[in-house]
């Protein structure tokens, strides 16, 4: 039983809606037509049992199946959100919004689960109850953590959650998957430096929190490469620096930096975020100047659960035959982590071929990988609320 | 099959073999008294064959069974090196020689493998031929390279190896053991870099070598923060700093800084090995003086063989009831020439709650021997056992 039959007759009508998608892109939580759009399929397809507003502008859809002898409900998920990228694929429905573009494949994600969802609604070859959930801004604005906050899980007692996301590099249609830390954590931080601003010809008048902010720079390197275990992953990137003056002949009296800290397990994100502030109070002192140091916790690390990610990868392995397990954690951050914390759960890769990377402006989500990324979806259904 | 009844009873032989050595350590490939009296033993026992001075000062001892229609021939290998420290134990057999100790247990590796011989020698129950391997330098002489060079592995035919280390932390006489890589890659790291020295009240008219090192030994962080892939394992340590003068007003004509980096990848190796040698001549360059960078590949990663790991984990598990998945091990260990070689895998024995091995307080536990001579004895009996 590979990829279902009934989905290369769906195909096209698939692809087709993908494509509107793509030449519609929508940021973060403002994504009010694709939200629409996804609303008018689901009622074409006699779902009316239909929420949203769930997270901002999330959708929340039920699905029964035939029976429901055991109360199961499975939750199945994606993403909806573009990026502000200017897009450079050359496809002829190419984004008709310049500087926003589905750069990352979340229409490709929706698209595919809008084509599960019909097939579900029309077969209904299962016992119990399918939530699709349709999520905004997973770019980095929670939009994962908005719908957990608005209380979903609980109010359609969603059981377990699943969710996919498509990776350039893996053949078309072959899957990856690993149990426990599959995706990091991302946090945010932001350091302020401030010394005394003066004359560029009498340094000596001055406190230059330029010459400190590059000793912080280069002694968050230490972190990595000196606190944390070898055997652990963690990154610290400072990404960003700016003086509040900007001129040749001015020491500035304030500079600002931002980063990023990524990690895999907690107890590293909680080393990190000690030895950044303790890095930057203690050089700020050493060079007379006042720091101060803001440190905001982001996506948490996405956990894929032991027993839930055997489901996932049989269910792949249904439909693809080829199932990477042990595929190595990626330090991209993923805001179904929000669930997965909630909930027990998986999160796995479907492949899109050789082609640009995420968030490229040449990237192309691949429209072949459609029907084993349904087949997933439905395969996980089917599988795990089986008809007696 | 538990603990063999036999070691039971050679228990305080064995003990007193061990403590002999211990009180009287040789450092690298001056074990000569340690050789000896292997060398000695392995004759005393009735080895067929007793040869030296193979890698300089190792031993070879070779035990024939009952049969050879198998012709198969197995090595075993213990090093018999102590280290340069100044022992702290407080044991009344403590070392005699001032600045040297069995710090990391080889003495019980050798005391072992000398009670598996005897044992061997006297029950002869195996199909086929021991090689015992008693090996020098094993603490960053290479004795392991040195034994393989002299052709040791093609003299006498021998188609497996195993070896076994001690394992402070994890429970006396408990087994523990992974397949693939096991220990890092060790490269060694020597830096000369030269600028122009001077009056220390005339900067000026110098090119400060040690500002430039200092400068170096920063930048050098930045190979495993920034260029390393944060799912690999790359350590970079720099562990001395030395200026060609030593004097307060003198500005050092050189500076030479020595390291060791660690891998588990070939590809990491040959990115740390590059970015080495470009951080270094950049920031020489940009202090106005030169570098001179020596990157020395010492041991290669210690790769175990996946169907002789299976193996030997099986053995483990039938003497202690139980053998644990171990975790990568960022030291090095130059059984790794023997591995390039031949298949064959390595263990680690459990030496209880002991301070950490190349501590001055660490003491090989008695209490190990009889799981570890097992281990042995049963590797040689279950490979190339006696047709019933």
């Amino acid at each position: 039983m590979p990829i279902k039959n009934r989905l290369a007759e769906t195909h096209a009508e698939i692809t087709s809606w993908r494509h509107h998608l793509h030449a519609y892109p929508e940021l973060g939580f403002d994504v009010h037509e694709t939200a629409a759009f996804v609303t008018e399929r689901l009622r074409g397809m006699g779902i009316n049992d239909i929420t949203n507003g769930i997270g901002q502008t999330g959708v929340v859809a039920v699905i029964k199946g035939c029976t429901d002898t055991k109360g199961r409900v499975v939750g199945l998920r994606a993403d909806m959100d573009a990026l502000p990228i200017l897009e450079a694929s050359g496809v002829e429905y190419a984004s008709k919004v310049p500087g926003k573009m589905h750069a990352c494949g979340h229409d490709g994600h929706t698209s595919m689960l809008l084509g599960a969802a019909q097939y579900l609604s029309e077969n209904r070859n299962f016992d119990g109850t399918v939530v699709l959930i349709f999520q905004p801004a997973e770019e980095g604005g929670g939009g994962g953590r908005e719908m957990v906050n608005d209380g979903m899980l609980d109010r359609w007692n969603i059981q377990e959650v699943y969710g996919l996301h498509n990776t350039p590099g893996l053949p078309v249609g072959e899957f990856a998957i690993r149990s426990g830390s599959i995706m990091a954590s991302a946090d945010e931080f932001e350091i302020t430096v401030t010394g005394k601003g003066g004359h560029a010809a009498a340094p000596h008048d001055s406190i230059d929190p330029n010459v400190t902010a590059a000793h912080i720079i280069l002694a968050l390197q230490s972190i990595a490469s000196r606190n944390v275990d070898p055997l652990e992953a963690a990154v610290i990137s400072v990404c960003a620096l700016h003086s509040d003056i900007d001129t040749h002949n001015i020491i500035p009296q304030m500079t600002r930096m931002t980063g990023t800290v990524r990690a895999l397990k907690d107890s590293i994100r909680s080393q990190v975020e000690a030895r950044i502030k303790k890095i930057v109070t203690s050089t700020a002192e050493a060079y007379d100047c006042k720091a101060q140091v803001e440190y905001r916790l982001g996506y948490p690390v996405t956990i894929n659960h032991d027993a839930q990610t055997k489901y996932a990868a049989q269910a792949a392995r249904t439909v693809a035959g080829n199932v990477d397990i042990d595929m190595p954690p990626i330090m991209a951050a993923e805001d179904f982590s929000f669930m997965l914390n909630k909930r027990p759960g998986a999160y796995i890769m479907l492949g899109n071929g050789d082609g640009a990377l995420l968030h490229h402006p040449e990237y192309r989500f691949n429209d072949d990988a459609i029907p084993a990324g349904c087949s997933w979806y439905i395969e996980i259904v089917e599988q795990r609320m089986p008809m007696q | 099959m538990p603990i063999k009844n036999r070691f039971a009873e050679l228990h305080s032989d064995i003990v007193e073999w061990r403590r002999d050595i211990h009180e009287h350590p040789e450092i690298q490939f001056d074990t000569h008294r340690t050789s000896a009296l292997v060398a000695e033993k392995l004759r005393e026992f009735g080895c067929d064959e007793v040869v030296e001075g193979i890698g300089r000062t190792g031993v070879v001892g070779i035990i024939k069974g009952r049969k050879d229609l198998s012709e198969k021939v197995i090595g075993l290998r213990a090093d018999m090196d102590a280290l340069p420290i100044q022992e702290q134990t407080g044991v009344d057999y403590a070392s005699k020689i001032d600045g040297a100790m069995h710090a990391c247990g080889h003495d019980g590796h050798t005391a072992m493998l000398l009670g598996a011989s005897r044992y061997l020698a006297e029950t002869r129950n195996f199909d086929g031929t021991t090689v015992v391997i008693f090996q020098p330098a094993e603490e960053g002489g290479g004795g392991g390279r040195e034994m393989c060079n002299d052709g040791m592995m093609d003299r006498w035919g021998i188609d497996e190896v195993y070896g076994m280390h001690n394992w402070p932390g994890l429970p006396v006489g408990e087994f523990s053991i992974r397949a693939g890589t096991f220990f890092a890659a060790t490269d060694l790291l020597k830096v000369e870099f030269e600028g122009r020295g001077g009056h220390a009240a005339k900067p000026q008219e110098t090119v400060d070598t040690l500002l430039m090192a200092a400068h170096a030994v920063t930048a050098l962080q930045s190979i495993v923060s920034r260029n390393a892939d944060p799912i690999d394992r790359v350590v970079l340590s720099i562990t001395s700093f030395a200026t060609s003068s030593n004097a307060f007003n003198v500005i050092p004509q050189k500076v030479e800084i020595l390291g060791t980096v660690r891998t588990t990848s070939i590809e990491m190796q040959d990115l740390v090995e590059s970015r080495v040698k470009e951080v270094c001549e950049g920031v020489a360059n940009t202090f106005g003086g030169i570098s001179k960078v020596d990157y020395n590949r010492n041991y290669p990663a210690m790769v175990n063989s996946t169907e002789q790991t299976a193996f030997a984990k099986d053995v483990a598990c039938k003497i202690s009831g139980r053998c644990n998945e171990a975790p990568l091990v960022m030291g090095g260990e130059d059984f790794s020439f023997m591995l390039e070689e031949r298949p064959g895998a390595y263990i680690l024995v459990g030496n209880g709650d002991s301070a950490m091995v190349h501590h001055p307080e660490y003491n090989f536990n008695d209490e190990a021997i009889t799981a570890g001579c097992s281990w042995w004895a049963e590797i040689i009996e279950q490979r190339m056992p006696l047709e019933a």
